[in-house]
This record gives C-alpha cells, structure tokens and sequence, in this order.
C-alpha cells in the first residue's frame, strides 16, 4: 500500500516535470498563433490591436510570400527526388561492392551531417561564386540534395543491415537480370528505408535556413522570407502561414496515427 | 512514427505549394527587374503599383548595410541585379572598381524633381552614376520617460548611467563613427595612434549596447526593451509616432550622415526597365508616398511641396540643413586601415 | 563478408553518382575554402591568390579567441542544460508512461514542423522588456520594474537549448529503451540503492546515447550564427556571426574562410574524441 502510494506520488512528480517540458516546447507556438490574430497593422506589429481573422484571408493575397512558400515546396520536392535515387543507389552499391576509395566516399558523407551548417553553405558559396553559376533555384536545389543525401544513405543502410542475400542470388539462378533483380527484390525489401530517409530529407530542406542563405541569389523560400520578415517585426500573415502549416501537419498526422494503431492491432 | 508524420507534412505541403505557384504565375511580357535595396526603405505598395502600370515583373532583395550589398553583388554573376541602392561613399567605391553603369540622365525625364543642392555630390562629382534616392543622419533616440538626464551629444552615451541600455546601429562604420566624433576626432581616421584612442572609447560603450540593430531599431524603442539608441532619424521618426515619449537629439558633435542613392549595375540585364523604375521612383507622387512610410530627408522639391508643412516642419523627418552642414559622410579606407576597424569591432562584440 | 567483388563496370552506375556529388559538391568546396584560407584580398576587397598565412596570424588576436571561447562556453552550457533536461524527460516517456511512448514522443517533435525562425522570434516576443512574461509578473506583483531578460548570453543559451533539445532527446530515449528492466531489478534485489543502480548500471549502460547526444547539440551551437542575432543582440556571438560576417559585411573572404577551417577542425577533434569514448558514428545521423 506505501509503496503504491510512493510510487503514485512519483508518477504525479513525472506527469508534471513532463509538462514543464512540454510547456517549454509549445510556448514560443503558443506566441505565433496569438500573434496571427493581431489586428495590429502597423509595423513590428507588437502591441496588442484586438482580435481578427483578417490576416488569414490577406495571407492569399500576399504573392511574394506565397511564391516563397512555393518556391521552398518546389526545392523540397526536387531534392528529395534527387537525393533519395542518389543515395539508395549508392546506398546499395556501397554495402555490396568493394571499391577503391569507398573509405574516402564513407568519410565525406559524414561530412554534411557533422560539421555545422554555415560550412557547408560558406563553402557551397565559394564554389558557385569561384566557378560562375548563377545563385538561384538551381544552386537551391543542388545544396540541398547535397545535405540530404547523407540522411537517406544511414536509413536506406539500417534497412540494408539485416538483408539476406541469398534471395538475390536465387532471383539470379533463375534467370533474372541485374536490373531486374535490383526492381523487384531488392527494392522492395529497401521500401521502409527509402522512404524514411526520403520523408527526412524532405522535412530537413524545408526548414533549411543557413544553407539557402548563402546560395540563394535573388530566390526567396519561406524560412528565408521569415528571416527577413524578422528583421522589421513579423507581420502577422506570416505567423498565419505558420499556424496553417502546423494545423494541417497535425491534423493529417491524427489522421495517419490512428491507420497506424489499427495496424499494430492486427 | 516520425515517418507517418513526415507522410502528412508531405502531402500537406504538397496541397499548399499548388496554391503557392498558382498565385504566383502573374508576371507580365515586359521583362524581370531585378531590385537590390535596403531593408525598410521602399514600401511594397510602390513597387506592386510599378509593376501593375509597366507589366514589369520586379523581384526585391534586401540588405541591411552598404558592405553586405557589395559583398553580395561582387559574389553573383555578373548582372545578376539590374538596380543597386548604395550609400555615397559605396557610390564612389562601387564606381571606382567600374561595377556602375554611367547614366544616361536624358531617360530619366523626372530628375529635375531633386532639388539642386542634391545634384552633383562631393561621392558623385557629375552625377554620372547616382540618383539620390534618400537621406538623413544617425541621430540619437531618448525614451524620456526611462532616461531623466538631458543628452545632448554622442559623448552623453558614453556614461554609466546607459548601462545596458541603448540599440545602436549593427553596422561597424557608423559605431565607431560615433565614437570617434565622441572624442572629437573624424568618422574616416586612419592614423594608428587616433585609432587606439577611437578604440578605447568605442570600448566603453560595450556596456552600455544591449542591441545591435540596423533593420529596425524603432522596434526595440517602441517596444520598450531599449530606453535610448542611435538609429536612422526616419526611424526615430516612425518611433516617435507610435510612442511619444520618444524623443529625437542631434548630437551636438555633428552627426553620421548618408544619402542613399539609385544605381544602376555596370552588367545590368535589363537597363530600360531599370532607367523606367528609376523615373518612376522619381516622380514626386511616388516619392511622396515613400516618405509617408518611410519618412527620411526627401531630396525630391516636388516631393516635399506634397508632404506639405507637417513633415518639412518636422526635425526628425525633415533633418534640418544646419545639422547636415555639421555632420560627416563616412569615406572609402584602405584594407589595412578597415582591418583595424574590423577588430576593433570585434573586440567590441565579443 | 558476402560483399562480392565484381567488376567496376557493375559499381559504377551504383556507387557512380553519390561519389561524384561528394566530390563536386563537398570535397571540392571544401577544397576551395582551404585554398582562400591562405589567400590576401587587394584594395577592393577581391580575393587574390597569393599565398599568406595573414589570415591565420589574425585569428589568434584576443579578441577572436575570447569570441572561441564564447563559443564554448555557450556551446558547452547547452549541452549541459540539455542532458539535465533531457535525461529525466526520455526516462519519463520510455520508462514510466510506456503505453503513452508514442504519442509523447511525437509531441517532442510536432513542435519542429514550425519554421525554427519564427518560433526564436516568439521567444523574443514572450521575453521582452514589455512582452508577456514580464507583463504576468507585473501583473502578479512579483517584480515591479520589468526585468532585462533580452539580447544576454543566458537568452542565447535558452535559444540554442529550444532549438536542439529534441537532438539530446532522441539518442537519449533510444539508449534508455534499449535498457533491459531485469538488469534494474537485479541490482536492486541485490540490495542497491536507487542511486546506486543508476550510476552502476544505469548510467553506463545509457552513456553512449549521453555522448551522441551531446556531439549533435555541442557542434551545431558554434555556428548556429541566427539564435545569437535573434536573441542575443549582437551581445553572445558565436563562431558562426564570426564567419557569417567576413562573408557578408566584413567583405574578407579569405579571413572567414580561415575561421571555417578552424570549425572544422575543431569539429573534427570532437568527433575524434568522441569516437575515443566509444561513440559509433551510426548513431550520430539522426
């Protein structure tokens, strides 16, 4: 009885400390939504002007802000492509042959993920500048796949880490070609892997601030428009997008939850 | 679980990124425009009104200092922006390494708007390569209902009585600027021995300095975490509208001043659009409507008959002619001398 | 030991492209940025090629290392304030609400969907000379003045801290998970204490998951340049304002790229030390 009554109180002590903790986490979310219903119009929009919905209907005329936002989905959706057939093929090539150098490529890969952000991005700019490519979409696209790539070669591997061989080899006894082998048996077994390391990629580029900083040009992205939104104090649409992008994330991750908790069930 | 979630943000996104290119598709015939300009300096409306009478289709980037924009211009690709805006000694700089286009003054038929003390400046002698867009001074802000004494000079921000407690400008030239007028000595010194006085003076305001800002000061006023700063007189313009307690003072040691300037890039894609947005920029019902949110010295005389009485009447908007006369352009210094500045700044910041 | 080796026309289309990409778009960046590291720059500001250890020299004023160790200090109180906050929280979510795991687990990383800019900036917001903390204090008559929480290197820390908890928390929770019950309640029935079964079995068992966590918080907060703008005011820069500087207002490409070098060094020899302790380097991506 004691010790059930200790181990209550323990757990109360938990749940609370656990509050703390989520309290820390949500409350600068807390700030950006209160702040997506100031009516306040007049810059850096800090005082409190009363309640409105009014920025969540000017947000949609507001184009420069939502090409942004298009233009950050666009580079997502590239450099995922991109490095997700890049990095599964390598993925798969690294953990089965053995080349010259393999050790130099498995070092450098560890490179984009280790080192801190600005590197990258300095030296990402160094090389653009140095060899004359245009800052812009492109440039956007090929320093995020670079800092992807890394992510979706360790998920692809962690999947490759229990794979058995054998079943190629069979598929092979039997006829099937390389390609066709690599199609239809290995990739299916790589499926969960890909696509983690894919979803990762995705989330780690549009979030991108430090990279895109330095090789953008004159293209802007969302977190880049946040940035310079900061420095004059945020409108409220932009903490209207944010909310809006949060909202949807949740609610399609309940939606997704619970077809996963039914799954377990079965 | 992480990957289920990443599931929704993907869909998600992809549904938002639709509407984002939908609306975006809007751009005209007449070309792309390529706008490098300071932070908080030109309102959106007037270039959205630009674009919708020219069909020019406008992409704006920002800077928040003279250096980060040459910076950024000399590591693009040639003609990457068509319009520069540079401080006058970065007029004079930009010139000198031949990254400005002279200007064929007969396209732009509005010039004659700019007053004619505003023509041929000292950083642009035959007004060849600049159009003055605006200007003032780095003047000091006072909330008089957080700061009691009386200031009357940079040397006043200097005291204890400061501590942690002013926003200045991030910017090292107008800092160390400010000290070195402090003490009596030029914003453009080089001689070393002035400079290790300069440094140790810039030093005690390290203190005192609870933020660098140069985007938008008057946010830190208004919202009361600073109590005093140096800023851009438009600033403390704009923060004296949203908080009357703030006041403006001209240091009495003769302020930092600037006057910003259109230019156009040696390599420029589109210069007819360019010498088009200039003109239009000109106008005196555009320049009007600039200062209304942004209210700096105006140089544009049709401009300023528009404003009327209420902003030439006004010091912080309409910075009066004797405080200019009193104050100090910042000058072009060689690498070895910016060296030093670049580490006493530094020290400063560390 | 089944990896066959096969001839390189059968590699090549595999491992072709991804060693390309490092090549071209890591290796040879990077490359590049040693080069200039030893460069000087002329009158205007253009990077020359003629050899020079200047840059270097320049790092070691006092200034700049009182900026290094800054650096550390603020990188270091991080990770500190991380592993005190995090470990507690992912025994919490792995240990004692096991039926919760999943849905806790994700509350942890739902708030990372929100553009990181934006919610440094509620931050400031909330902690303004006039912002909603010190207004509830007012309110509550606990302070009478507001209090001065802004642009300081402890506002800074708090930054760095929101923005890499959930990096501490993951490895933490996975060491933690992978505890095996039995071991605790085996040392216990041999009469340890609490304390005792954590610092004897506990700890060392979930050590690896502390080091991994801190390499993924400590590295990240030298060059994490926007925090310390956002929040410290200019007051608490860190490596990153240094080199963020020289390639934007400073206009000296070669001495930031010289900085760089530095940061990668030292991000080198944490690793390296890091390995020392045993720490894989699997567990370092995510």
């Amino acid at each position: 009885m004691k010790r059930e009554g200790k181990k209550k109180g323990k757990k109360g002590l938990g749940v609370a400390y656990c509050t703390l903790i989520y309290l820390f986490l949500f409350l600068p979310i807390a700030v950006v939504a209160v702040n997506s219903f100031n009516a306040s119009t007049t810059k850096p929009y800090l005082s409190w002007k009363g309640f409105t919905l009014d920025w969540y209907v000017r947000l949609f005329d507001n184009h420069t802000l939502l090409s942004a936002f298009g233009n950050t989905m666009l580079i997502a959706l590239t450099s995922t492509l991109l490095s997700t057939v890049i990095g599964t093929l390598g993925a798969v090539g690294m953990y089965r042959y053995k080349f010259r150098g393999k050790k130099t490529v498995d070092a450098l890969l560890y490179i984009p993920v280790v080192i801190p952000e600005i590197v990258l991005g300095i030296a990402l700019l160094t090389l653009f500048s140095r060899t004359g490519i245009p800052r812009g979409l492109f440039t956007l696209i090929l320093a995020h796949t670079t800092f992807c790539i890394p992510f979706v070669i360790f998920n692809v591997r962690a999947r490759l880490a229990g794979y058995d061989y054998s079943v190629e080899e069979a598929s092979m006894d039997l006829g099937a070609g390389r390609v066709q082998t690599f199609l239809r048996i290995t990739l299916p077994v790589l499926v969960p892997g890909i696509g983690g390391g894919a979803l990762l990629a995705f989330t780690l580029s549009i979030d991108d601030v430090i990279i895109s900083y330095f090789t953008n040009g004159q293209v802007s992205t969302f977190p880049l428009k946040v940035m310079e939104s900061i420095k004059s104090g945020v409108s409220p649409d932009v903490n209207a997008l944010s909310v809006l992008i949060l909202i949807g994330t949740i609610a399609l991750v309940a939606v997704t939850q619970s077809g996963l908790f039914q799954k377990k069930r079965n | 679980m992480k990957k289920r979630m990443c599931a929704g943000l993907v869909i998600l996104s992809a549904m938002l990124s639709m509407t984002g290119c939908g609306s975006s598709g809007g751009s005209g015939d007449a070309g792309e425009l390529n706008v490098f300009i300071w932070t908080e300096y030109v309102p959106d409306s007037v270039v959205e009104a630009f674009e919708e009478e020219t069909g020019i289709q406008v992409n704006i980037s920002t800077y928040s200092s003279n250096e980060d924009m040459l910076a950024k211009v000399k590591s693009e690709t040639a003609g990457a922006y068509d319009i520069v805006q540079p401080s006058d000694y970065m007029v004079e700089q930009m010139a000198s390494q031949d990254m400005l286009l002279k200007l064929d003054t007969d396209r732009l038929e509005n010039l004659d708007n700019i007053g004619e003390a505003y023509r041929n400046p000292s950083y642009d002698p035959e007004g060849k390569y600049a159009v003055p867009y605006m200007g003032g001074v780095a003047a000091i802000a006072v909330n008089t209902d957080m700061i009691q004494t009386e200031v009357t000079s940079y040397a006043d921000l200097f005291t204890d009585e400061f501590r942690n407690s002013l926003v200045v400008l991030d910017d090292y030239r107008a800092v160390i600027g400010m000290a070195a007028r402090s003490i009596g000595l030029s914003m453009n010194e080089t001689d070393p021995d002035k400079l290790e006085q300069i440094k140790e003076q810039t030093l005690k305001l390290k203190n005192n300095i609870k933020l660098y800002d140069s985007d938008s000061p008057k946010s830190a006023l208004i919202a009361g975490d600073c109590s005093a700063g140096v800023c851009w007189s438009a600033e403390i313009a704009l923060a004296m509208e949203e908080n009357p307690a703030i006041e403006i003072v001209f240091p009495k040691e003769g302020p930092y001043i600037f006057m910003d300037n259109w230019c156009i890039t040696k390599d420029a894609k589109n210069v007819d659009a360019a010498y088009q947005f200039i003109d239009y920029m000109l106008r005196a019902e555009t320049a009007q409507k600039v200062s209304e949110e942004f209210p700096y010295l105006q140089p544009n005389t049709a401009a300023m008959d528009l404003l009327g009485e209420d902003y030439s009447s006004n010091p912080a908007k309409n910075v009066p002619q004797d405080v200019i006369a009193s104050g100090e352009y910042v000058q072009n210094l060689d690498p070895d001398t910016l060296a030093i500045y670049d580490s006493i700044w530094t020290e400063l910041k560390k | 030991m089944k990896a066959e080796k096969r001839n390189l026309a059968a590699a090549l289309p595999m491992v072709g492209p991804v060693t390309l990409w490092l090549l071209f778009f890591v290796a040879l960046p990077l490359l590049f940025v040693a080069v200039i590291s030893f460069c000087s720059i002329d009158q205007n500001y253009n990077v020359q090629f003629q050899f020079t250890l200047e840059n270097y020299r320049r790092l070691l004023d006092a200034s700049y290392i009182q900026i290094y160790a800054q650096s550390f200090l603020i990188a270091a109180l991080t990770t500190v304030i991380c592993i005190f906050l995090g470990y507690p929280f992912a025994f919490l979510i792995a240990r004692t609400f096991p039926k919760r795991k999943a849905l806790l687990y994700m509350l942890v990383i739902i708030p990372f969907w929100t553009n990181s800019l934006i919610r440094i900036y509620g931050w400031r917001t909330f902690l303004g000379t006039n912002g909603w903390l010190n207004s509830l204090l007012q309110t509550l008559h606990l302070v009478d003045t507001p209090i001065d929480f802004l642009f300081r290197q402890g506002t800074t820390v708090l930054g760095m801290v929101y923005c890499l908890f959930p990096f501490m928390v993951l490895p933490l929770y996975t060491a933690i998970e992978k505890l095996d019950q039995s071991l605790m309640e085996a040392s216990s029935d041999l009469g340890a204490k609490g304390p005792v079964t954590f610092f004897r079995v506990v700890l060392p068992l979930t050590a690896s998951g502390i080091f991994s966590g801190s390499i993924m918080v400590f590295i990240p907060c030298l060059g994490f340049f926007y925090v310390s703008d956002i929040l410290g005011g200019g007051n608490a820069d860190v490596i990153g304002n240094l080199i963020e500087r020289q390639f934007q207002s400073g206009n000296n490409w070669p001495l930031g790229a010289a900085l760089s070098i530095i940061l990668i060094l030292i991000t080198l020899l944490l690793v390296k030390l890091y390995q020392k302790c045993g720490g894989s380097m699997e567990s370092l991506g995510v």
